[in-house]
């Protein structure tokens, strides 16, 4: 196959780049960083025409201005020739107003077309667009087109390829006439020579300039000489800036529409539903019951493939059995059990909810109910650095943080969404909240509901300092900025193109967590196997070590365990039992976290053992250690950053061991 | 007056930005630009300004809001 042009795609939020992207390229995407940029990369591919296409998703948001770096990446990325052609799309039912990305753009020296996408919901408002009139005014290419639509992509692929081959420009003399209304601006584009920034044209550089560009700014002192340098920022002194080149890019978008587009009935007011999410006293719980309920049913998509994960794990107890009795070597058929069986259980059991947030969560963004939901809680989590929408990872984490950190994709930059992630994990997830009231009553009695009241409390608390900790370099002060973003209509879901993209994501995930899970289980098995069934390497490091441990409040049994909560925290109380029964580390562990583990004298074993502090102690240590391989490997998967990852595992394996060290010394104060 | 001051359902003509220059670039490039006509949706306390504008439903924090000065329309 030969190697046809690279596409990049531009366009203002909800212009339905993503629905474009995943339909073109299907499974064959790739989502990365920019080489030392807190930004996403989406990059796919696919075949048309005996021809191989990339396609480049480009980051950004409402214009091509020097706001933020997803801004600087995407013009640069064009301007650099690495695209072959742009495609720019708008809404074609708020037409004037999404042009106006293709009035920023007009000046770069890329060749391109335009895409008029949702073309059926303008049909549906009662609007028509007359596109060959402005396809004769604009000099591009311009077609109508439905995204959401399979049928109309033949569009697409046919205006590709015209635009490639007529290497199509913007006719931007009109704009050039606008712009030299305002006061300076011929001054300065006469001063700025042709092709001295590659790929952009004087005009637009000289808009930029008078829009108080830094970057452009900074690149043309650094191209010319300190005479032509001054005379241009002698010209642009006093102007109105962006308010002015903006007046002059909406007059340009108005006389190119002229007559083309008749008016709609596009009405003005909210929707019963709306009226719900954006009320002053009900909105908020409205947004949760949302999540919760949102919860709830992801779990039902979940249910098979989570089976998958029990009758994985079903059919561990008979391999090995099977394998001992033709004689294989103890070692290999614990890896085979303990390790590979168990892994692929845990794996399955993580698609499945991966799956089903995906599919709920996906679906919500796609209906349009996150942005009601960046709405409401823009306030409170700006606070935080975040969007509004982190809010729902958070909830979400209170049952799983593995579907917590699935969730945070619908966060669209990627430092607000690792740094939600990383807040996330400090969200007791469903399985600590079944193992703190148990531990907690069993020591407190009563007291337990205070024990309780002190984790919400603490893990505000550590949301916050965490939020701190992080924040300064994950979330620019840029972009902590208030709220200025479109509140898009409601859409009717396409389940199609939903389920598609849901099932290449769960698809791209067990290939990527597959790798993950293994190697964590592994190696933690590793540490805990001996071949004499007692001991092990963690086990003597355990004991080794114990008069550290016991600062933090933990003897080794409750040291290791708590080591075993980094796992899942399910297993934590098993090893507990275990360990204190007198059982092996080794099989303490593994049984444990295949559930099996014995916990029936669990009460009688902790009492005599554990004192109140250390009981306290180690609450707080297995709560707040990272929740559980598969969360990590959640969280990999999302960020695709092995540094953050590993540096969110390290900050809550210390801070967890602090906040064991205070509890420990708070108990011991009281008891 | 400003036009956070607008009443709910009230309509008003922008008739001028101000701000930071980042402040200006994001305003204009969502369409809110001198002499564009707006309406007031929602306006509540605590909670982002609903306008709507050339076809589009917009979210504004508040605070972002004081730049921009309006002339209410008598409807
Ligand atoms: N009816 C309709 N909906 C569309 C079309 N294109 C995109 N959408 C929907 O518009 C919403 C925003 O699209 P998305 O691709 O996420 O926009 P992006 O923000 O530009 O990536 C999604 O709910 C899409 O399903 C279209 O042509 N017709």
């Amino acid at each position: 196959m030969s190697a046809g042009a690279t596409i990049a795609l531009l366009g203002q939020p909800n212009s339905g780049k993503s629905t474009l992207f995943n339909a073109l390229t299907g499974l064959r995407q790739h989502v990365g960083n920019w080489p030392g940029k807190t930004v996403e990369k989406k990059e796919g591919s696919f075949s048309y025409g005996g021809k191989e296409y990339r396609v480049a998703d480009l980051p950004g948001s409402y214009s091509l201005s020097a706001n933020s770096d997803e801004e600087v990446i995407t013009r640069d990325f064009i301007a650099s020739g690495e695209a072959d052609v742009v495609c720019i799309l708008a809404d074609s039912s708020q037409l004037q107003r999404s042009l106006f990305m293709l009035a920023d753009y007009a000046g770069i020296n890329v060749p391109c077309f335009l895409l008029l996408n949702m073309a059926d919901v303008a049909e549906d408002q009662g609007k028509t667009i007359d596109a060959k009139t402005i396809e004769k005014k604009l000099g591009i290419p311009v077609v109508p087109f439905s995204a959401t639509d399979i049928r109309s992509y033949d569009s697409f692929y046919k205006t590709l390829e015209k635009a490639l081959s007529k290497d199509s420009r913007i006719n931007v003399e009109e704009l050039a006439a606008q712009y030299g209304s305002i006061k300076g601006y011929q001054d300065i584009c006469d001063l700025i020579p042709e092709n001295v920034l590659e790929g952009y044209s004087p005009m637009w550089l000289a808009v930029k300039v008078l829009e108080k560009d830094e970057v452009v700014i900074a690149k043309l002192k650094n191209a010319l000489d300190a005479e032509t340098f001054g005379r241009i920022e002698e010209a642009a002194r006093g102007t109105n800036g962006a308010v002015a080149t903006g007046g002059c890019k909406f007059r340009w978008i108005d006389e190119l529409l002229g007559e083309t587009v008749s008016a709609g009935n596009n009405t003005v007011r909210l929707s019963r539903l709306d009226r719900i999410y954006t009320n002053k006293f009900w909105g908020k719980a409205a947004v949760i019951l949302t999540v919760l309920l949102g919860l709830i049913a992801s779990f039902i998509p979940a249910l098979p493939l989570m089976g998958v994960g029990e009758a994985v794990l079903a059919v561990k107890a008979p391999v090995m059995n099977a394998l001992y009795s033709i004689g294989c070597p103890e070692f290999l058929i614990l890896i085979v059990g303990d390790v590979i069986i168990q892994s692929f259980s845990y794996i399955f059991k993580m698609l499945g909810f991966v799956f089903g947030v995906t599919l709920v969560f996906g679906l919500l963004e796609e209906v349009g109910v996150m942005a009601r939901i960046s709405y409401v809680f823009d306030n409170t989590m700006g606070k935080l650095g975040l969007q509004g929408k982190s809010v729902m990872p958070f909830l979400v984490s209170f049952g799983c943080t593995m579907g917590g950190a699935a969730g945070a994709r619908v966060i669209d930059n990627w430092g607000q969404k690792v740094l939600t992630i990383a807040l996330a994990w400090a969200v007791p997830c469903g399985a600590a909240w079944a193992t703190i009231p148990m531990l907690a009553s069993i020591f407190f009695g009563p007291g337990a509901v205070g024990v309780i009241v002190a984790i919400l409390f603490t893990m505000l608390v550590h949301m916050w300092i965490t939020a701190k900790v992080f924040g300064g370099q994950l979330v620019k002060k840029e972009d902590r900025y208030g709220m200025i973003m479109e509140l898009p209509p409601y859409h009717k879901p396409k389940w199609g193109a939903l389920f598609r993209y849901v099932l290449g994501r769960t698809k791209e995930t067990f290939i990527r967590v597959t790798k993950v899970i293994l190697l964590v289980c592994g190696i933690f098995w590793l540490l805990s196997y001996s071949p004499s069934g007692n001991g092990g390497i963690l086990y003597s490091i355990g004991v080794a070590i114990e008069p550290v441990t016991r600062i933090f409040g933990l003897p080794w049994q409750l040291f290791l365990s708590y080591v075993a909560s980094a796992v899942g925290k399910e297993g934590a109380v098993g090893v507990i039992s275990a360990l204190y029964s007198g059982g092996s580390y080794g099989n303490a562990f593994t049984q444990a976290m295949s559930g099996g583990a014995d916990t029936s004298n669990l009460s009688s074993l902790l009492l005599a053992n554990v004192t109140k502090p250390e009981a306290l102690a180690f609450i707080f240590a297995m709560t707040f250690n990272m929740p559980c391989v598969v969360a990590l490997a959640a969280t990999f998967q999302e960020t695709h950053s092995a540094k953050w990852t590993a540096r969110i595992v390290l900050y809550y394996t210390v801070v967890s061991l602090i906040l064991a060290f205070i509890a420990y010394h708070i108990g011991m104060l009281i008891w | 007056m400003s036009l956070s001051e607008v009443k709910e359902n009230g309509e008003a003509l922008v008739s001028e930005v101000r701000g930071d220059t980042r402040f200006m670039s994001r305003i204009t490039s969502i369409g809110l630009t001198p002499g564009c006509r707006v309406r007031v949706v929602k306006n509540d306390k605590n909670r982002p300004l609903l306008v709507f504008s050339r076809d589009t439903m917009i979210a504004l924090n508040r605070k972002e809001c004081m730049g921009i000065t309006v002339e209410e329309v008598t409807a």
